[in-house]
């Protein structure tokens, strides 16, 4: 027989107890269905879409006090589960172009009319030609709906640069995606 | 000036974020407009279909996997940080692991030798959970007692496969909360090629307090670990909630299982 060798170590933290399960429940109800939605939208697999909510709200348990002093803890949920999906897809590589394929399955996931649709698509379409924050900026505007003072808020950047980065965007997109 | 409401504001409306004043003017658009009135209505009902396909039990289980990914990845992060750091202490014990087991043995490195103060199972398997880390000398837990552990000690675990062919652990604390360990999700690991005992990666650091019971398990074909923590969950409930009193769990093949009491 041989020893173990030492590796790494693996943390069993403390299991949660009825104050922590009420706050989850609460997080649930109130944004379960947003930020499952964003996951999709962005990942465009129910699986990984799952996985990726879970770790986002994992998050928000984890950083509890700093969670519950937010004004908007949508805004907090779907900015961390914006930016989880986007390393995600970053963190694979050559997936952008496996991730254009996935489109079409995915076009299902959406909501608001077909003119939302076509925006939520050519968004998506255009994000693989844009750094992160840009990325951010877009999906927050144009998929969210925030207005340029929320994007700046959401992102902790200026009105002032946060419109450039969507102008620079539009020009790839045309008209559609305009900044008002 | 937009004649609707933007898609960010009706959706802070649905989740009950608005302040009142403006949650009634939203309110009242929403009521009297078509598309503004449909989008909020997409809002409850996507919300709807998240908790008809995800339980929230199903939810709850998911993202407490989900912190424990998170907290062995932070600790694995940390203790890159820290080892250059320590290098001529983890000399000191590198040599203290790697000896002690040897010591335990007499000294033999016969692969077929059984576990000192392990479980013999089936045939030639067998499971062993180490402890050290801590002040106190390493150590192998007995199976029979619970094992009392000391601050900063961590355990590994290790089997003996024989004819089995998976192996999963998990634990279960004294309320009950079940942590898959290996794996920490999907189905059971195939068990190391090579006869004799094969180690589980990683040191488990179990933090907190009270009992915690951990259960290794060898199977002839792969278990799901959502399985795994139904059937601990049943065993937890059958015992009266004492985490110290649990029968084996209702799933096939062999299994061990220790209670180690946390500092």
């Amino acid at each position: 027989m041989t020893g173990p060798t030492p590796l790494a170590l693996k943390v069993v933290p403390p299991r949660p107890n009825e104050d922590r399960r009420a706050v989850l429940r609460e997080l649930y109800v109130k944004y379960g269905g947003s930020v499952r939605e964003r996951c999709r939208y962005l990942l465009k697999d129910a699986s990984r879409a799952e996985d990726a909510m879970q770790d986002v709200f994992a998050r928000a348990l984890v950083h509890g006090d700093s969670f519950r002093a937010e004004a908007s803890p949508l805004t907090w949920l779907m900015k961390i589960a914006t930016h989880h999906c986007l390393n995600q897809l970053r963190s694979e590589g050559a997936a952008w172009r496996k991730w254009f394929a996935r489109d079409e399955a995915a076009r299902s996931e959406g909501h608001g009319g077909a003119e939302a649709m076509e925006t939520r698509d050519l968004v998506r379409k255009l994000l693989a030609r844009v750094d992160a924050e840009t990325q951010a900026a877009a999906i927050h505007y144009h998929v969210d709906g925030m207005t340029l003072e929320e994007v700046a808020a959401a992102l902790g950047r200026s009105v002032p640069t946060v419109r450039k980065r969507l102008e620079h965007f539009a020009e790839l997109g045309g008209e559609e995606l305009s900044v008002r | 000036m937009s004649a609707h409401e933007s898609s960010w504001t009706l959706r802070r409306l649905h989740a009950g974020e608005l302040p009142a004043p403006e949650a009634n003017r939203v309110r009242g658009h929403a009521e009297a407009c078509d598309a503004c009135g449909a989008t909020l209505r997409s809002f409850a009902d996507a919300q709807a279909a998240f908790e008809a396909e995800v339980p929230f039990e199903k939810f709850e289980a998911g993202v407490e996997r989900a912190r424990a990914r998170q907290a062995s990845t932070e600790s694995r992060t940390q203790a890159r940080w820290v080892r250059p750091l320590m290098a001529v202490a983890a000399s000191v014990v590198v040599v203290l692991v790697l000896a002690r087991p040897l010591l335990e043995t007499g000294g033999r490195t016969d692969p077929l030798q059984p576990p000192v103060a392990g479980n013999r199972l089936k045939g030639g398997a067998g499971a062993e959970l180490r402890i050290g880390g801590g002040v106190d000398p390493q150590r192998v837990a007995s199976t029979d007692a619970p094992e009392a552990l000391q601050p900063g000690e961590r355990v590994r675990l290790g089997y003996t496969a024989d004819a089995y062919r998976y192996v999963a652990a998990l634990s279960v604390d004294a309320q009950g909360e079940v942590t898959p360990l290996y794996p920490e999700s999907g189905d059971s690991l195939a068990v190391e090629p090579g006869v004799g005992q094969h180690w589980l990666p990683e040191s488990v650091e179990f933090t907190g307090a009270g009992a915690e019971r951990v259960v290794l398990v060898l199977t002839d074909a792969p278990v799901s670990m959502d399985a795994l923590g139904d059937a601990a969950r049943k065993a937890f409930t059958a015992a009266g909630r004492d985490v110290t009193r649990m029968a084996p769990l209702d799933v096939p093949g062999a299994q061990t299982q220790w209670v180690l009491l946390k500092p």
